[in-house]
């Protein structure tokens, strides 16, 4: 049973291997505060969109901007290089990937919203 | 009280089939399991190889309550997609999940939309195959059923929908909306016709859009089925392990390994299908935790199936063997509790909402995970040892090989997908907090997951192309030399595709060439070696078919080409992103199209946008016009608007484009010219700030004539007019009257426009306050060219990933109807 042995160390070494590579990847979820810390690393903001502050969409170069504020209540201006997501007014939660310019601005790469359940709206069934 | 309309004997019927469920599966796994784990039952077949228990009370028992078990599951079914077909709104799933204009082919896709609807259809499949077993499962009947009757008790409690001591216990498909927690005490739910009165129940909720294609048909049952295939082979290795078989349950077992392999496979891709096709996600398959939740499964199922032929013929491996086996199921479970429970919320696109059942939920998995660790440790010892290695030149030993490094892809996967629930357990604010900080997804999943998957690929690949040749024992060198040619060939093929193609990362050159060795292998083992017939093609064929779905989500992802590239330079290193603008009625360059944007039009519920593809002349001005798309957005005032791609399919590459941006303002908003208006109450003298940019000065009240009725003294008629001065902040200026006419009881407010500054006033009368006068402010749309956003790519060679599919669908088919009839007869002399 001996190259059994050494076939599971090897095929355990390839499995610890395969998952620092894999922890390595994971980035953090932040705050706009230490994403700008983290500059140029990639970070997850999971936030909200704030409705007081214009959202504007650049047609031309297809730029979106918009203020969104974090978990800790800091606003950062969000420039995201893609249409405007749709419904993104609606959305109760905004998941930002991309990276922090310092202290100006946030570039996302990505944005992934939580729009309100369908369901939620009881009031529909009132009488009236 | 008799509600008016309503049709609660339904429901009650509903109910009492999903009770009646309930207690079939509890009497299945009751009297299965009491027959089964008597003393001295456990020992197979008597001595004339009859099942030993045949005329057992407790077998027929176990039978008739998998019957009565069946008729629940069914008459579920029935009842929910009768009330989905005929609109019965006072059901909530059927409120939420479907609407009257749903299109008949979608009441399908509406029956699992929902989480109870698909755990309906996930335990439908139990029942069936769970027939098989009762059928053809002969001496491994009662331990494989109190199996499928264990898993179902607990997936039918799923769907119970009861308290007990104010814990919730499942969530019901049956429950009216009056009936909801959050409904009961309201007023309306005591009104006889509050079906009539409350105008929400006219029509449902309807169907998310997305989910109106048809691959969302076929897609969902097929999955589950995959999902449900993978409980026989739990359920024969469970058995087989109580009974001291930990070998023999492998034989029976194997045909519906393959069967889940070839089944959950189809259904995996198939969601890939619908993905490409009715996303804007740009692309069959985007690593999502969803997706990744169904694939690991079917990647340690692989494992298991293959590594069976070794148990089958070697009688080793068993242990790892089981292992494989109990963790696809396993995993299925672990998969539905990852897009139920709510906890990818932050990470994926399409997980199910949270129901409140994650409790449940856990437990479910936990249970049957300790009962299977704790079985196969108990029973470790019963493991036939030996003490040989396998010969290097031996089919087993690079099976098992195979079998581990599909293990490592299915942890790298497994793990990633898992981040959030590592934050659950272990995160700052988890159970037991470890991390300093919660963990977030990576933020490049391609590159993330490609690092580990696609040099698994590659030797995946390479093991597919060689393995097949080997023999058991060990291979004589001569028999090596048969996969020369393919070898050689895929190298000097490989090699001059890769050139053609313009792969610059090693990394694909390499899969590309090993995944061709795969493919031409195959080929040559299926036509040189085992003759070419169907009946010897299953293996190869299988084999061939993934080889040609590696290759071609290789090549027409690796050389995805985005052609919609935005000319405008934001900064060196900000790249332009890849969405170009059309303007109405334009042509715009597209390497190696120009395309135009002809126009829009409402066709039901989707806007479509008329996009011409033209190819490009010598002088590199648009030439003839090539084809026509027409991508479109799905209008959905409930759920918001989704893009749709269209797609022009060519044999060697797909042209799929999308309108990532349009104005989707009502052609009727769009023309009337005057935007933000807004009310200002005035009076002589006073200024307001507009727009803005703009001082509006009331310079006076002019009244031009006036007449009294003279016996009352009351106005008769009035004319007046303010007049008014514009100031922008740039120093233009101008100065405008609006009139305003009082004729009797009638006023005619009057308005004008300040034509160089564009902007208009309407004088709405008199305010209450004295003095002061109401006016109405709107300001001139700027002229708006109409454009929208197009994102296009080519996908090269995707054809060759949906033929792999086929491929593999009719290999491993063919190679479980191979298992089923058994050997092959002796020729006839």
């Amino acid at each position: 049973m001996k190259r059994n042995h050494l076939i599971a160390l090897v095929v355990i070494a390839f499995l610890a291997g395969a998952l620092m590579v894999t922890i390595q990847d994971a980035s953090t979820y932040a705050t706009f505060e230490m994403a700008s810390k983290k500059t140029p690393e990639s970070v997850t903001v999971v936030g909200q969109l704030d409705l007081e502050e214009p959202i504007t969409f650049n047609s031309s170069t297809s730029m979106l901007r918009f203020t969104a504020v974090d978990k800790d209540g800091a606003r950062s201006i969000v420039y995201y290089n893609q249409p405007k997501p749709t419904d993104f007014e609606r959305s109760e939660e905004i998941t930002l990937t991309g990276l922090s310019s310092g202290d100006t601005a946030f570039f996302a790469q990505n944005i992934l919203m939580k729009c309100p359940s369908k369901y939620a709206d009881e009031a529909q069934f009132s009488s009236k | 009280m008799n509600f008016i309309g309503e049709h609660s004997l339904w429901a009650l019927a509903g109910r009492f089939f999903t009770y009646l469920a309930f207690t079939g599966a509890l009497g299945t796994a009751l009297f299965y399991g009491l027959n089964w784990l008597r003393p001295g039952a456990c020992s197979g077949p008597d001595e004339l190889g009859r099942p030993k228990a045949a005329h057992e009370p407790f077998l027929r028992a176990g039978r008739g309550a998998f019957a009565l078990h069946s008729i629940g599951v069914v008459g579920i079914l029935t009842v929910l997609l009768t009330a989905i077909l005929s609109h019965w709104f006072e059901f909530d799933y059927v409120w939420r999940h479907s609407s009257r204009d749903l299109p008949l082919e979608y009441v399908f896709s509406a029956l699992w939309e929902g989480q109870e609807g698909s755990f309906i259809i996930w335990i439908f499949w139990h029942a069936a195959l769970g027939w098989f077993l009762v059928r053809g499962a002969k001496t491994w009947e009662h331990g494989t059923m109190t199996v499928v009757g264990l898993v179902q008790l607990v997936l039918t409690s799923m769907i119970l929908g009861i308290y007990v001591f104010g814990v919730k216990i499942g969530s019901s498909p049956f429950v009216l909306i009056r009936e909801m927690p959050e409904n009961l005490g309201l007023p309306w739910t005591t009104i006889k016709d509050y079906m009539i009165r409350i105008p929400a129940f006219r029509d449902g909720q309807g169907l998310n859009p997305l989910l109106q294609n048809y691959w969302m048909v076929i897609h969902p049952p097929t999955l589950f089925l995959g999902f449900a295939a993978t409980l026989l082979p739990f359920a024969y290795a469970v058995a087989g392990w109580i009974e001291r078989r930990p070998l023999e349950w492998v034989t029976p077992a194997l045909p519906w390994a393959y069967f889940g392999v070839g089944v959950l496979g189809t259904g995996i891709l198939m969601g890939g299908a619908w993905a490409y096709e009715a996303l804007s996600f740009g692309g069959f398959w985007a690593w999502d935790p969803v997706e990744n939740a169904s694939l690991v499964p079917w990647i340690t199922l692989v494992a298991a199936a293959h590594l069976m032929f070794i148990v089958k013929k070697k009688k080793t491996s068993g242990g790892l063997t089981a292992i494989m086996a109990m963790l696809s199921f396993l995993l299925v479970l672990y998969s539905t509790f990852l897009t139920r429970s709510g906890v990818l919320g932050d990470s994926s696109v399409h997980s199910f909402v949270d129901l409140g059942l994650n409790g449940q939920l856990m437990l479910l998995l936990g249970l049957f995970s300790v009962g299977s660790l704790i079985l196969l440790l108990v029973r470790w010892r019963s493991l036939p040892r030996s003490n040989a290695d396998e010969a290097f030149s031996s089919r087993e030993f690079w099976l098992v090989i195979g079998s581990l490094v599909l293990l490592i892809s299915a942890v790298q996967i497994s793990f990633s997908t898992s981040i959030p629930v590592l934050n659950k357990l272990i995160g700052p604010e988890g159970l037991v907090p470890i991390l300093g900080e919660a963990m977030a997804p990576p933020t490049d999943v391609f590159r993330h997951y490609h690092s580990i998957q696609i040099p698994v690929a590659i030797v995946v690949s390479l093991f597919m192309a060689m393995v097949p040749f080997l023999r058991w024992d060990s291979t004589p060198n001569a028999l090596l030399k048969r996969i020369l040619p393919s070898l050689l060939v895929s190298l000097v093929l490989g090699g001059l595709a890769a050139w053609g193609l313009k792969f610059d990362q090693p990394m694909y050159t390499v899969l590309l060439i090993t995944g061709m060795f795969s493919a031409l292998s195959n080929l040559d083992l299926w036509l040189r070696y085992q003759g070419g017939g169907w009946r010897s093609g299953g293996q190869a064929l299988a084999h061939l078919g993934f080889a040609f779905i590696l290759l071609g989500a290789l090549i027409s992802n690796g050389k995805k080409v985005a052609i919609s590239q935005n000319p405008v330079f934001l900064h060196k290193d900000f790249p332009a992103n890849e969405h170009i603008l059309i303007p109405l009625g334009d042509t715009v360059s597209m390497h190696p199209y120009w395309v135009e944007w002809t126009g829009e039009r409402v066709e039901g519920h989707f806007q479509l946008f008329d996009v011409n593809f033209y190819g490009t002349a010598e002088n590199q001005s648009p030439g003839k016009k090539l084809f026509s798309l027409a991508p479109y957005i799905q209008m959905n005032p409930r759920m918001g608007n989704v893009r749709e791609p269209s797609t022009k399919h060519y044999w060697d590459h797909d042209v799929y484009t999308y309108v990532s941006f349009a104005d989707m303002r009502s052609p009727e908003e769009k023309a009337s010219g005057w935007t933000e208006e807004m009310d200002a109450t005035m009076g002589r003298g006073e200024e307001v700030f507009v727009f803005e940019e703009y001082m509006m000065r009331c310079d006076s009240i002019i009244v031009k004539s006036a007449q009294m009725i003279e016996e009352t003294g009351d106005l008769a008629t009035l004319d007046m007019a303010a007049k008014l001065t514009l100031k922008h902040m740039d120093g233009r200026k101008e100065t405008i009257e609006v009139p305003y006419a009082v004729r009797g009881n009638e006023a005619s407010p009057g308005e004008a426009e300040f034509v160089n500054l564009g902007v208009k006033v309407r004088f709405d009368g008199v305010s209450d306050e004295p003095g002061r006068f109401k006016m109405k402010f709107w300001r001139k749309a700027p002229e708006e060219q109409e454009f929208i956003l197009l994102q296009a790519f080519i996908f090269p060679y995707i054809n060759v990933l949906w033929l792999g599919v086929v491929l593999m669908a009719i290999g491993t088919a063919l190679a479980v109807a191979k298992r089923i009839a058994g050997p092959k007869p002796a020729p006839k002399p």
